[in-house]
């Protein structure tokens, strides 16, 4: 049985943030979970497909957010519980439909679980999703721990219900992908049927429903003004207090704790940033004369704080104010305890406590250790060979021809191990929009072929209306949909060419070949692998005109792998001439898969065994066919 | 040779100066240099600061007189035709392979009769419309296959990276059907300090050639017009026609000249040779008379070939007339003078031809 499902009201178990968010949605009886995959949300989901069966609950992987989001919101006005959760590109994908729902309001419990990825260690972007609570109108909470990663998403669901609003719940990488403590609560007895009654309507009443939701917010906001989630730890003499949120609070506790100045310095945890509490804020600011934010990215609780303030100031009096704007904080990257400890020593004047001067020196040493390495593809990545073809064909093709790129594993591929083919990345969908804007250049003397490259799933999810675009405008591109089979790089979610649903059941599936013919243009599927046919194919469709696809179809290794035995590969050594060969080590080198390694004893190539998902695309290219199949050497 | 070049020199020198004759005798030697219908590309630079791709090149430095020597042991006294033993007019014996060829099947005749005596156990041959009128270079083992090969196309393919891929399978004792530019690759390659795939090619037989035509620009043209996957065979009529046709299943269509020339490869305009000097036997038209050829027997390798072949029964032979052989040298040395001019226009340099380096006697010819 999984931690999950335990029955045990009262018991502490270790659990991953995005666990906690989905330990907090079964607690409060969620009926419906949709989403899209995206790092650091991807694990609740997940964590409620393992559970859907045992408690009911319907969940599915969407073919983007904002139909996700749709699709929960039509649980919620059936009178359900709903759940979506998605990274913070996915909630501007959202942004439509949010800034719609929330005058038309919802019914059921409605959640979104934004999860933000402070430092973008696996994002296109670093965006605090925050502001959409100030932008909406919606109340936002934002948990500091695991506890409350469970607690505040089950209290979200009464919230929503209350208020007929959907609330977002903020988490970042740090609380979402790490794991601590959590008491677990009763699993409710669920009873609940849909059935849809009512209007929501946005629009016809836009205004009258604009005010409405203001009043809603207020009345939020009397909610949170008694929230457990909001509190304050030191002494209430303090005239120092450090004011946090999210994962803030925790950084904030060992900063004050590693500079001995629990006694001098009080911390003012708010758990529901949007609105502010404000009464409970101004009550614990009365005797403070210095207050410093702590936050992770946009100073949003910052900006909002010195609003009140100002607005407080004949009750308050002069309040020096410390954070991102007086440079105590970057507003950008993750937070960690350093920096927090860094801000508190600056402002009173301490020597921040660093780590053991010993401890420092030996980590130093240990990081001469660690070879430099470029992110780069896996073993037997089907990316690595479309990329090599396409560089053939571009470069084949000698008009300087280039790669608009999207989101996807495929990105790295802007770096060494996609022989820096993609100079463009932006969102989803926006490597074939802008080839679209390329490929109608021409009246300008523009004559450079344009490659849009987008994955299977970010097809579905994205980009769709840009190829129909380019269709009936007739838009110069390529567009190559690097079909690796799933969602690969969030861990391989099924998408809807996938043919199973969330819970790994069979489901119908929606060809990629075959909506490209709907909308007519030329469409190709070809083997990767068989790489000198795909850049033979993609060279001759770059002496096209108008919008064209290729696909290279090839199911991501590290499933194919596990899934079948794979053929051994190995060098002979005896053919490979090492340094006399001309190859310049192309293989290690250039093509540079991890696979393939440098024999310094023998001065020649070898494959390592333990990393060879057995591929075999090296031995096609080795200029002295001295890559070889195990057992089928000659 | 000149040392320390390497493929950037060759992209810089011949690719990117529109130089590249698409021979393939850079191709699959290595993986950087790949070659997609007729267009040659370094993918990647190597890094190497020496490369076989660029000593092999039929655009980088080709001193005549060393070639000479390196293939007949001597240097050439006719300066129009290059080196030769004999220049007669032949004809394949066999009706059918006649009937199937441009003109006299001779190349036919001979390769289909060295591949069935065992001269040579693989031939390296142009199938002149394979996809969408682009020639397809193919390993060819038996005698009886000569049909598809019949004919010219006036695109070139890459002839020797088809050679250098058997080379790398471990064949030897080739033949190899080739024009000009590819015969003086190969040579460089055979004459070259490496150990390379030429070395295994025992008959070359060089085809005349006056020029090719870029497959882009070509078939770009003809697309509107024809359907190129029905072409079966292009003709250019000797003048004053100055035509060029295009037979189809569906019928005949006809191009002045003057349209087509604009696809000629600019490489082409550099040529020095037009009757393939290097090659062991070559073969071309006879203008004016359709089912004949011209054979110029080069190499005393060439000579015993041949004397067989005729002594099987393989040719029909009879005399080339005086005028013309006059006619034929005369051919060759416009070309010449041509290339010679063109290379000066490019250059501005009175003193060096850019890859060409002449005897002597042949700059107080041509220059």
């Amino acid at each position: 049985m999984v931690t999950l499902e335990l029955n045990q009201p009262g018991k502490t178990v270790l659990m991953m943030g995005d666990e906690a968010i989905a330990r907090g949605a079964i607690e409060a009886g969620v009926d419906f979970c949709a989403s899209y995959p995206g790092t650091p949300a991807t694990e609740i989901t997940e964590s409620l497909a393992r559970v859907a069966d045992r408690f009911n609950i319907y969940v599915e992987w969407s073919t983007n957010e904002i139909v996700a989001f749709e699709a929960a919101t039509a649980a919620s006005l059936a009178g359900l519980r709903a759940l979506v959760a998605m990274k913070q590109m996915g909630v501007n994908v959202c942004a439509d439909f949010l800034m719609t729902v929330n005058l038309a309001g919802t019914n059921g419990g409605l959640v979104l679980a934004a999860c933000d990825d402070p430092s973008a260690i696996s994002s296109s972007n670093e965006q605090d999703s925050r502001s959409y609570a100030r932008y909406a109108d919606l109340p936002l909470l934002e948990p500091a721990d695991f506890q409350e990663a469970k607690d505040m998403t089950k209290w979200a669901f009464e919230l929503s219900e209350k208020l007929g609003l959907p609330c977002i719940l903020r988490s970042v990488t740090r609380l979402s992908h790490s794991r601590g403590n959590v008491k677990l609560g009763e699993l409710p007895e669920k009873k609940r049927t849909a059935k849809f009654e009512g209007v929501y309507i946005s629009g016809a009443f836009a205004v009258a429903q604009h005010a409405a939701l203001h009043q809603k917010l207020e009345q939020a906001r009397e909610e949170f003004e008694s929230s457990p989630f909001n509190f304050y730890v030191g002494s209430r003499k303090a005239k120092f207090v450090i004011v946090t949120s999210g994962s803030g609070w925790l950084y904030s506790r060992e900063a004050v704790a590693a500079l001995g100045l629990e006694n001098k310095v009080g911390i003012l945890k708010i758990g529901t940033t949007w609105p502010l509490p404000e009464k409970f804020i101004i009550d614990h600011l009365k005797n403070v004369t210095e207050i410093l934010i702590i936050e992770e990215v946009d100073p949003f609780l910052e900006q909002n704080l010195k609003i009140l303030l100002a607005e407080q100031a004949k009750t308050l009096g002069p309040i020096e104010v410390y954070g991102a704007k007086s440079g105590h904080r970057p507003p950008f990257g993750e937070l960690n305890q350093d920096r927090v400890t860094t801000a508190l020593a600056s402002i009173k004047g301490l020597q921040p406590k660093t780590r053991d001067v010993k401890y420092v020196e030996k980590a130093k040493e240990a990081l001469a250790y660690i070879p430099p390495r470029m992110p780069t593809f896996c073993t037997g990545c089907p990316h690595r060979a479309s990329l090599w073809a396409i560089k053939s064909a571009l470069k084949l093709d000698g008009r300087d021809g280039f790669v608009t790129g999207d989101i996807g594993c495929y990105s790295i591929g802007a770096g060494p191990a996609g022989f820096f083919q993609l100079k463009t990345i932006h969102c989803m969908g926006a490597g074939i929009g802008l080839a679209n804007g390329f490929g109608k250049l021409d009246r300008f003397a523009f004559n450079q072929p344009v490659i849009a490259v987008c994955g299977d799933s970010t097809f579905y999810h994205a980009a769709i209306p840009a190829l129909i675009n380019a269709r009936v405008n007739n838009s110069n591109v390529l567009m190559v949909i690097l079909d690796n089979g799933g969602t690969a790089m969030t861990g391989f979610q099924p998408h809807p060419g996938s043919g199973c649903d969330a819970l790994g059941r069979p489901a119908p599936t929606v060809e990629i070949e075959n909506i490209c013919k709907a909308i007519g243009v030329e469409v190709r599927v070809r083997d990767p692998f068989e790489i000198s046919q795909a850049v033979q194919e993609l060279y001759d469709m770059l002496q096209e005109n108008g919008p064209r696809v290729m696909v290279f179809r090839r199911r991501c290794f590290r499933i194919e792998a596990k899934e079948k035995l794979q053929e051994k590969y190995y060098v002979d050594q005896s053919k490979c001439i090492g340094d006399d060969c001309g190859c310049a080590r192309f293989c290690s080198r250039v093509f540079n898969c991890p696979g393939i390694i440098w024999d310094q004893e023998a001065q020649k190539a070898k494959i390592d065994e333990m990393v060879c998902t057995g591929c075999g695309v090296c031995a096609t290219l080795c200029p002295r066919g001295a890559i070889m199949v195990r057992g089928a050497a000659s | 040779m000149e040392a320390g070049k390497s493929s950037s020199d060759l992209e810089q020198e011949v690719f990117s100066q529109d130089l590249c004759t698409s021979c393939g005798a850079c191709v699959n030697i290595c993986p950087y240099i790949k070659v997609v219908k007729d267009k040659v590309a370094v993918i990647e630079p190597c890094g190497l600061t020496e490369g076989k791709c660029y000593d092999f090149c039929p655009r980088t430095l080709t001193d005549i007189a060393a070639l000479d020597k390196s293939v007949f042991g001597k240097t050439r006294t006719d300066y129009s035709l290059g080196p030769y033993i004999s220049v007669e007019m032949a004809q394949a014996k066999d009706s059918e392979v006649r009937c199937r060829a441009q003109y006299g099947g001779v190349v036919s005749a001979l390769i289909k009769y060295a591949l069935d005596t065992g001269e040579i156990s693989n031939a390296v041959l142009t199938r002149p419309f394979d996809v969408a009128m682009m020639p397809a270079s193919t390993l060819v083992e038996e005698g009886n296959q000569m049909a598809e090969f019949a004919g010219s196309n006036y695109v070139s393919s890459a002839t020797l990276a088809k050679m250098n891929e058997a080379a790398k399978q471990g064949k030897d004792s080739l033949g190899l059907v080739g024009i000009p530019c590819q015969v003086i690759a190969l040579r460089k390659m055979q004459s070259s300090k490496h150990d390379t795939g030429a070395k295994g090619v025992k008959l070359v037989i060089g085809l005349f050639c006056t020029w090719a035509l870029s497959y882009k620009g070509f078939s770009e043209f003809l697309k509107g017009k024809v359907d190129l996957s029905k072409v079966r065979r292009i003709d250019i009529p000797p003048p004053p026609a100055n035509i060029m046709v295009v037979e189809t299943a569906a019928g005949d269509l006809r191009f002045s000249l003057d349209e087509v020339r604009k696809f000629i490869k600019p490489t082409c305009g550099v040529c020095y040779d037009m009757t393939s000097e290097f090659a062991d036997v070559s073969v071309g038209m006879v203008e004016g008379i359709e089912d004949w050829n011209t054979l110029i027997v080069r190499t005393p390798a060439g000579k015993k070939f041949i004397d067989k072949a005729k002594k099987a029964g393989v040719l029909n032979t009879r005399p080339l007339e005086q005028a013309r052989l006059n006619h034929l040298k005369e051919a060759s040395s416009i070309k010449k003078k041509r290339a010679v001019d063109a290379i000066q226009k490019r250059t501005n340099d009175k003193k060096n031809l850019l890859y060409l380096r002449l005897s002597a006697q042949e700059k107080k010819k041509y220059v």
